[in-house]
């Protein structure tokens, strides 16, 4: 395994809820490694393990059994002080319902996690960021005073800040309308492009999807499709195979 | 982080001011108590103490007064530059509208001789020169508006009068520290004669006689020198220097009874301010978890989350502390017209105690934060990806068994300490029982609201309007944001109830002894003006004499040394002629019997404290050289504040036979004995004409002081409870927008959202408010027990004042909950949606 290329893995993942009585087997054994400078999109139907799978390779939910690793770092051993510094350093994260601080300006969101970190932001960083993705005129608005879409991509634009090992992106157009997903989704493919970013996203947008380099599928907590160079007509038509094969 | 902690703040200005406002209460009572205390003490000890005094001879009582002779002879002693006799005698000044001026000092101690010694400092006029004239008490003068130039009337011994004018009036400056029980000690004279005329007036025997000595005499050798020639135990001889540290040494003391008298104010009101701030926290926590959680799944440690709060509440605390100090401040003044009406006080604001309003402003606060702080930082960051997220609660059965061990060592330590004979120990134990109960109960809130509302919502699944449901539903669902809503009305009416049942069996207690002991038919003569002060004996003679009159008799009180077989205490007594408890006076006597030739008959409450039984030896140790030695014959029912040792007054040396505190009359009809009475001392101010009633308002008034306080307790309990019922519905429902609109979006109409909003805070506020019921009378019922020296069983329960209490908070609960419910009824149904 060469840990170059290599930039988030897991093995055996298992995640189960709740206590004897009532368990939920959320993720049952599912090992898959996320190659750097990819684009990768997570898909399946509702209650698949999709969303738990992110969560626990990004270091926010604890695994039932299983290791992962980012970049050399392994998670499963790390307590929580470590594994909050991990996220500051190597993790960004993109969410659905864009989740900034209100009260603190564009510009002061998106360099949170190095204020968090005690750094000064690098200038030349945080330049091109916010130019990649068309803030630089919004830098000094409080989040109220920004569009959903303009939300979002200062959401995106403190997930790459860092210069993250990985950005994870949980259904990040699930709050937007077509035409702005669309330029988000272009945003995200730019930086795997021109920086070499790593990108895992969670969806259940066959036309996002279709902007990864590759699909993964999971259903009942399992993988079970793996799809490069996807379309738009390719994952639907991985779709609708899945859900011919549950009936 | 701070940044964004601090506009956080700044975008919550209701909320911010709540806290303050909060805060600033607790600072302010602890900056007032201090300031206070410090300028009274800093008057106290800045009032000059007297140097120019080389030796004082001091009698320890009237009938060893000494005389012109024994002045001569100590002027003779080597070093003596000269020495000067102190006349104390009685003194009442009429002023021209015919009414006995106030004054501090006992008329019996209040007159003395004008001379140069600089222990009378003049402040206008002159000093008295000549027969006729006298100088007054310059305090006396400006309370009483007497001003010089005016003729006045001064009442002296045996019923005589003396008309005189005022020519000037004195500071005084005292020598050593004032004793109420030593008879000849430096007490603050109200008038003063000329030389030559204050023997005629006042008696020719000296209370004391200053020696002034000359420079580079030791004065430990005179001192010694004077012992031999006027020794004994019935005279004080110290050296200038040994008063004057005696004075300071008092000063100091006074300072410290003062300060534990205000600061329990100070900590009640930072205890209530802390729970209304450490509720306030947990809302604010509860609204922000989302954000929280975004913290730390964008690389924020638990530490800093826990920071922010802290961070929060540090500044919360500074603000508020600003606030506090300066109300602090400026309350100071009234406080003092409160506490110390006669005193002129300089008022002086000490560095110590801004800093200490500071200081507590930031503490409390912070600690109150601590624990939301704690559980802010426990949010997972998974919660910044789910709607539903929660604040993870505490382990709820640990609050479980930390309350019910509360509860069960409170009573415990209370029917430990249950004997009303303990001593102050024990009753620090039984009040510190009693509120270790309180919290006990405020611990087992949420566990109870959960039991109750669960209950009644169970009971009300068939019936009820939607609203009713709706709204019992709410309080149910979380019991911990309803206990914690419920305990700011708990702990208020708690206080409310505690301060209401103390002040409500202080009064019975006063009313009561009065009320079995004298009866209806007996008129009572007492002195006018002054504490402590006399009758003459000629007065009983007079009295005893007024047609219509079949008994009179008098009590002589005093505070003598008590040796009983357990120790040596000082105790009140009264030498009574032993007719008297036979009808003019009707203790109820519960042991024994009432003839006081056969012994003492001491009060219940005496008889428990120094554990005495009918027939147990007792002496009585009146002056140094007089004692009397009896048994007990019998016990009679009384309180603490009004018990006595009744003693044959045939028993008492000459001297306080004639010292007569108050005068018993009666006969067969009462009415006229009473009228008799009012016409015979009609001319005399300084003679009063009272009965029952009148001595039952006396007790009431000299109780003032517990009364203003109490009432002060109860003031600042219903204002901390009226604001913290308001604060925390307040945020409760303004937490929920997201949860009404969602409610509005499924169907439910404005009024359907604002009446079960009201029936929530009802219920909320009538499950506080029962549970504060219990705990107030509860409370209430040992400090009265505590304070006061009763059983327990003899608590009186204020059912008027509680219902007034327990109404004004549900109604204030309802009308805190009519902003925040019309509000939440006028939230859009899209907000549920849109965040």
């Amino acid at each position: 395994m060469n840990q170059t290329t290599t930039a988030v893995r897991a093995t055996g993942l298992t995640r189960i809820y709740g206590s004897e009585d009532a368990k939920v087997t959320a993720l049952s054994d599912v090992s898959v490694e996320f190659e750097r400078g990819q684009f990768t999109a997570i898909m399946g139907p509702s209650g698949s393990g999709k969303s738990t799978l992110m969560h626990c390779i990004a270091g926010l939910d604890q695994v039932t059994s299983g290791k992962v690793w980012i970049g050399g770092t392994e998670l499963t051993v790390l307590n929580d002080d470590q594994l909050t510094a991990l996220r500051r350093e190597k993790v960004g994260f993109i969410f659905q319902a864009f989740n900034l601080l209100p009260t603190l300006t564009a510009l002061e969101n998106i360099t949170l996690p190095l204020d968090l970190a005690g750094r000064r932001p690098d200038r030349s960083v945080v330049d091109r960021v916010v130019d990649t993705l068309l803030l630089r005129d919004r830098l000094d608005h409080r989040p109220s005073q920004l569009s959903g879409g303009q939300q979002q991509r200062v959401a995106c634009a403190r997930a790459l800040v860092t210069e993250p090992e990985v950005v994870f992106a949980d259904e990040p157009t699930g709050a937007l309308d077509s035409q702005t997903s669309a330029e988000l989704l272009g945003f995200l493919r730019q930086s795997v492009d021109d920086f070499g970013q790593t990108v895992v996203m969670v969806t259940h947008d066959p036309t996002a999807a279709a902007y990864a380099d590759r699909v993964l599928f999971l259903a009942d907590g399992r993988l079970v499709g793996d799809l490069t160079a996807p379309t738009a007509d390719t994952v639907l038509d991985w779709m609708k195979s899945m859900e011919r094969a549950a009936h | 982080m701070l940044r964004a902690a601090l506009r956080e703040l700044l975008a919550h200005k209701g909320r911010m001011a709540m806290t303050i406002i909060a805060i600033a209460l607790g600072a302010a009572a602890l900056v007032a108590s201090w300031v206070v205390s410090e300028s009274i003490s800093h008057t106290l000890v800045s009032v000059d103490t007297r140097t120019d005094v080389g030796v004082s001879v001091q009698s320890l009582h009237q009938d060893a007064a000494l005389t012109p002779a024994d002045r001569d002879r100590l002027a003779a002693l080597p070093g003596v530059r000269r020495a000067t006799g102190v006349i104390l005698g009685r003194a009442g000044v009429v002023s021209p509208d015919g009414k006995l001026a106030s004054a501090a000092t006992s008329m019996d101690l209040a007159g003395t001789n004008a001379d140069d010694t600089g222990r009378m400092v003049t402040v206008a006029g002159r000093a008295p020169s000549a027969a006729g004239e006298v100088a007054i008490n310059a305090d006396v003068a400006r309370r009483n508006d007497l001003a010089v130039g005016m003729p006045v009337r001064v009442l002296v011994a045996d019923g005589r009068s003396e008309a005189a004018t005022v020519v000037g009036t004195f500071d005084y400056r005292t020598l050593g520290s004032p004793s109420t029980t030593d008879w000849g000690s430096d007490t603050v004279p109200t008038v003063a004669f000329d030389a030559q005329s204050a023997p005629g007036l006042l008696g020719d025997r000296f209370s004391r006689i200053e020696l002034a000595t000359a420079p580079g005499t030791d004065l430990k050798r005179l001192r010694d020198a004077a012992e031999r020639v006027v020794g004994g135990v019935s005279y004080r001889i110290s050296t200038g220097p040994e008063l004057a540290r005696d004075a300071r040494e008092r000063a100091t003391s006074d300072i410290w009874d003062l300060r534990f008298t205000l600061l329990p104010f100070a900590v009640l009101a930072m205890l209530v301010g802390m729970t209304v701030i450490s509720n306030t926290f947990t809302i604010l926590v509860t609204q922000r978890i989302r954000q929280f959680a975004l913290l730390r799944a964008v690389g924020a440690s638990r530490r800093q989350v826990r920071r922010t709060v802290l961070a929060e509440a540090v500044v919360l605390g500074l603000a508020g502390g600003t606030v506090g100090v300066l109300l602090g401040v400026a309350l100071g003044p009234g406080v003092i017209a409160i506490t110390r009406p006669a005193d002129d006080i300089d008022y002086t604001v000490p560095p110590l105690a801004v800093l200490l309003g500071y200081l507590a402003g930031v503490l409390i606060t912070v600690v109150a934060a601590y624990g939301s702080a704690r559980r802010a930082s426990a949010v997972s960051p998974m919660a910044a990806l789910r709607s539903d997220a929660t604040v993870p609660r505490d382990i709820r059965t640990r609050n479980v068994l930390l309350g019910v061990g509360a509860l069960l060592v409170s009573a415990a330590l209370v029917f430990a300490t249950r004997n009303p004979n303990a001593g102050t120990a024990s009753r620090i134990v039984a009040i510190g029982g009693a509120v270790l109960g309180g919290l006990g109960v405020l611990l087992l809130t949420p566990t109870i609201a959960g039991a109750v509302l669960g209950t009644v919502m169970r009971l009300m699944r068939q019936g009820g309007r939607p609203a009713l449901r709706f709204g019992v539903r709410n309080a149910a669902r979380d019991p911990r944001r309803t206990a914690s809503t419920a305990s700011a009305i708990t702990v208020g009416l708690a206080l409310i109830c505690a301060f209401a049942s103390l002040s409500a069996s202080l009064s019975t207690l006063i009313g009561s002894t009065t009320r079995a002991t004298v009866p209806t038919t007996t008129t009572v003569l007492q002195p006018g003006g002054g504490n402590a002060a006399t009758l003459d004996p000629a007065d009983l003679t007079t009295a005893r004499h007024l047609p219509g009159v079949s008994a009179a008799a008098a009590s002589r009180d005093m505070l003598v040394d008590v040796d009983y077989p357990g120790g040596t205490t000082k105790r009140r007594a009264s030498a009574i002629e032993p007719e008297a408890l036979n009808g003019l006076l009707t203790p109820h006597i519960t042991g024994g019997s009432g003839d006081l030739r056969k012994g003492f008959v001491i009060a219940q409450n005496q008889a428990d404290m120094l554990g005495l039984g009918v027939g147990d030896p007792v002496t009585l140790q009146i002056t140094p050289q007089t004692s009397v030695r009896s048994r007990v014959a019998g016990v009679y029912e009384a309180t603490e504040l009004q018990s006595s040792i009744y003693f044959d007054v045939s028993l008492a040396p000459t001297s306080l036979r004639e010292s007569v505190s108050v005068i018993y009359l009666t006969g067969p009809d009462p009415a006229a004995v009473r009228a008799r009475a009012e016409a015979a001392f009609r001319d005399r101010p300084d003679v009063t004409v009272t009965d029952q009633q009148g001595l039952v308002a006396q007790g009431v008034e000299a109780q003032r002081l517990a009364f203003v306080v109490m009432y002060a307790m109860f003031a600042v309990a219903l204002i901390i409870a009226l604001f913290g019922v308001v604060n925390t519905l307040a945020l409760s429902v303004s937490e929920r927008g997201r949860e009404i609109g969602m409610a509005r979006a499924v169907g439910a109409s404005r009024s359907l959202i604002r009446r079960s909003i009201r029936v929530e805070s009802l219920v909320i506020s009538l499950l506080g408010a029962l549970l504060g019921v219990l705990v107030g009378v509860a409370v209430g019922t040992v400090m009265q027990h505590a304070m006061l020296g009763q059983r327990l069983s003899a608590v009186t329960i204020p059912l008027d004042l509680i219902g007034a209490g327990l109404a004004a908070i549900v109604l204030a609960a309802m009308l805190a909950a009519a902003w925040p419910a019309r509000r939440a009824a006028s939230t859009a149904a899209l907000s549920a949606i849109a965040e």
